[in-house]
């Protein structure tokens, strides 16, 4: 197992962070942590690096018990989201830094530094200074002074927040091609749900210091354990409807929708009172115009070119997005009819529990 | 023609802006820097015009022991307080940085306090406290050579103490710009180097030191400029003495001009002196820099 984590808690003086996360990394993943801000992601990763303590709980790489072993001796390396470079030091010098530290022979450190930087396409500028660089170019550097030093594991924390959206596109393809061909086990701390779904062979999902679901992201996508989960995965995001539990009509079960006096069926198989208030999360993909549904008024279209999304509201108030690929006449103002297939419907608790 | 009015007006607006800058600094400045290089080479007395000497003067300097000794005490004091004062200013900057919250800023407190004190009341206390009677400092001198010393009286003793004090006095300032560019380095940088494995020797020399090069070569410039014009401190703890060992060149600009009415002569001395500052911080800057570059 490539990284191990054992009820791992940390808390700032009387303020508790993290609370008991355990998680196994096989070796080779490629792992994102994702979350709101807040949420511990990057708190957890720097105590996989050595860089906080742990208040308790046991973290172990590659079988090791690093619990208490300082950073350097861990075999991490870190990629930060200012990159960290240092000025005063040429592209080569920043990328042989450590290797400089652990007195390197020059030739293996020549051979090393230049291994990574053409790997990272970086040869032209090893005597350039950081400032001489554009955003990506420095991003690279970070990568390449990270691969030198041929850790056991790499860390990013959130390495292309700073960067605008096209280069962040594109570095994200880089990044995943440079897994591929390095094929080490990397952890990668983002907010940005995007970069988590098309980036990670596991995704971790995390809120106020607890880890909401973990699992391959379409399975995060398509079976979301809580209502957190359901919302922060996908983009426009889940839509939620509050209604209440009517019965059950052929093995499904039948859920009113507050305010529009309109019912759903819901393929879920748990025992749920009648009259139990509920949440029902539809993606906007899965909204479709029905003979008869729920009348909804479109108060808003944006038209991305393959797909509109409609913005629309409920009569009960409610404001709801629907996906659709038909390109027909502007429906702005109109009142459309929608429903959704029972496999479709997700229904979640009070609590924000899923129930299956 | 609305653009040229406009550009008129743009000047004039420019120009009444600059003005109050221009003309202080012309009256105060440049009108009596002039009239100091004019000076230099008369025989004028301290008001009123003399006649023009050619470069007399200069000749004079070169052969005067007292300008040589002071020049030679000048030197000696920069020796004695620039590089140390930068060095106890930054080892205190980076304790200071270790402390957190309301004991930090007691203690960069503690070490500004001295820097907002008249130079009158500085040199008093340090009168009192190293006084060959009654000073609280005599015990510890005496622990260490047996005996008191009246250190103010003492050719070896007295610039080396003119220096403590100086130090004592201005380091505050120095502290704050060297937390100032502490402050300015980016944790990560620190973090990055100790994945990497650096010990904290390491840490220091290969992050701290090349990161903040660019404050210490100020420091030290700002500290050559202002310990070459010492005047203050010598003037009120020793006048000088004993035998001229902490006579310096302003010392004697004073006594030209004001106690025995040679205008021109301390015109030139004070011209050398001005010349000798702005030649060595700028050398002394250019060289850092590159230092800093390499």
């Amino acid at each position: 197992m490539g990284i191990s984590l054992h009820n791992v808690r940390k808390s700032f003086g009387p303020v508790g962070v993290i609370h008991d996360v355990s998680m196994e990394i096989p070796t080779g993943d490629f792992a994102v942590f994702v979350g709101p801000s807040g949420c511990g992601k990057s708190t957890l990763l720097r105590m996989i690096a050595g860089l906080e303590n742990t208040t308790g709980g046991t973290i172990s790489i590659e079988g090791r018990d690093v619990t208490d072993v300082e950073p350097a001796k861990r075999e991490v390396a870190m990629v930060f989201q200012s990159y960290a470079l240092y000025p005063h030091l040429t592209v080569f010098e920043n990328m042989a830094f450590s290797l400089r530290l652990k007195k390197t022979a020059k030739s293996r450190t020549n051979e090393m530094v230049h291994e990574a930087a053409r790997i990272l396409h970086l040869e032209d500028h090893l005597q350039k200074r950081p400032s001489e660089l554009s955003g990506g170019q420095r991003q690279r550097v970070a990568i390449g002074r990270a691969i030198v030093r041929q850790p056991k594991v790499f860390l990013f924390d959130e390495p292309l927040s700073n960067l605008d959206a096209e280069l962040r596109v594109q570095m994200r393809l880089e990044l995943a091609k440079l897994h591929k061909q390095i094929g080490a086990t990397m952890i990668y701390v983002t907010h940005d749900q995007v970069e988590a779904m098309t980036l990670a062979d596991h995704i971790f999902v995390l809120k106020s210091g607890v880890i909401q679901q973990a699992g391959k992201p379409l399975e995060l996508y398509d079976n979301p354990d809580n209502q957190f989960v359901g919302g922060f995965i996908g983009s426009p995001a889940m839509n939620f409807l509050p209604g209440r539990v009517l019965g059950r009509q052929h093995g499904l079960l039948r859920i009113g929708l507050d305010g529009t006096g309109k019912e759903l069926l819901a393929k879920v198989r748990a025992e749920i009172g009648e009259g139990t208030s509920v949440r029902i999360g539809l993606r906007p993909e899965h909204l479709q115009a029905v003979d008869n549904g729920i009348p909804a008024t479109v108060e808003l279209e944006e038209d991305l070119g393959g797909v509109s999304y409609l913005h629309a509201r409920l009569i009960g108030g409610q404001a709801i997005v629907v996906e659709t690929r038909e390109r027909r006449k502007s429906l702005d103002g109109q009142t459309i009819s929608l429903g959704a297939s029972a496999e479709d419907i997700l229904v979640f608790a009070e609590d924000g529990r899923r129930l299956r | 023609m609305p653009m040229l009015t406009n550009r008129r007006k743009e000047m004039a607006v420019a120009a009444s802006l600059v003005a109050p800058f221009v003309l202080t600094f012309v009256v105060v400045f440049l009108y009596p820097t002039i009239r100091l290089v004019q000076l230099s080479f008369t025989n004028a007395p301290l008001i009123g015009s003399g006649e023009w000497v050619g470069f007399d003067n200069f000749i004079r300097l070169l052969s005067d022991r007292l300008f040589l000794t002071s020049l030679k005490n000048n030197g000696y004091f920069v020796l004695l307080t620039v590089v140390p004062t930068t060095a106890v200013a930054l080892g205190f900057a980076l304790m200071i940085r270790r402390l957190r919250g309301a004991l930090q800023a007691l203690a960069l407190a503690i070490f500004f306090l001295p820097y907002i004190l008249p130079v009158s009341v500085v040199t008093q206390i340090w009168t009192w406290m190293l006084d060959f009677q009654f000073g609280v400092l005599q015990p510890v001198i005496e622990f260490f050579t047996g005996k008191p010393v009246s250190v103010f009286k003492n050719p070896y003793w007295v610039m080396p103490t003119v220096a403590a004090v100086t130090i004592w006095w201005t380091n505050g300032f120095n502290v704050l710009l060297f937390i100032a560019g502490l402050r300015n380095i980016s944790k990560d940088y620190y973090e990055a180097a100790q994945l990497d494995g650096a010990t904290r020797r390491q840490l220091f020399t290969k992050v701290t030191w090349p990161l903040l090069w660019p404050v210490t070569a100020l420091v030290l410039t700002l500290q050559l400029i202002l310990q070459l014009k010492i005047f203050d401190q010598v003037y009120l703890l020793s006048s000088g003495g004993p035998f001229n060992s902490s006579y310096v060149l302003l010392l004697m600009v004073y006594r030209e001009a004001f106690q025995l009415n040679h205008g021109g002569y301390a015109s030139t001395i004070a011209l050398v002196l001005f010349i000798i500052i702005a030649m060595l911080s700028v050398l002394q800057f250019q060289l850092l820099r590159a230092g800093g570059r390499r």
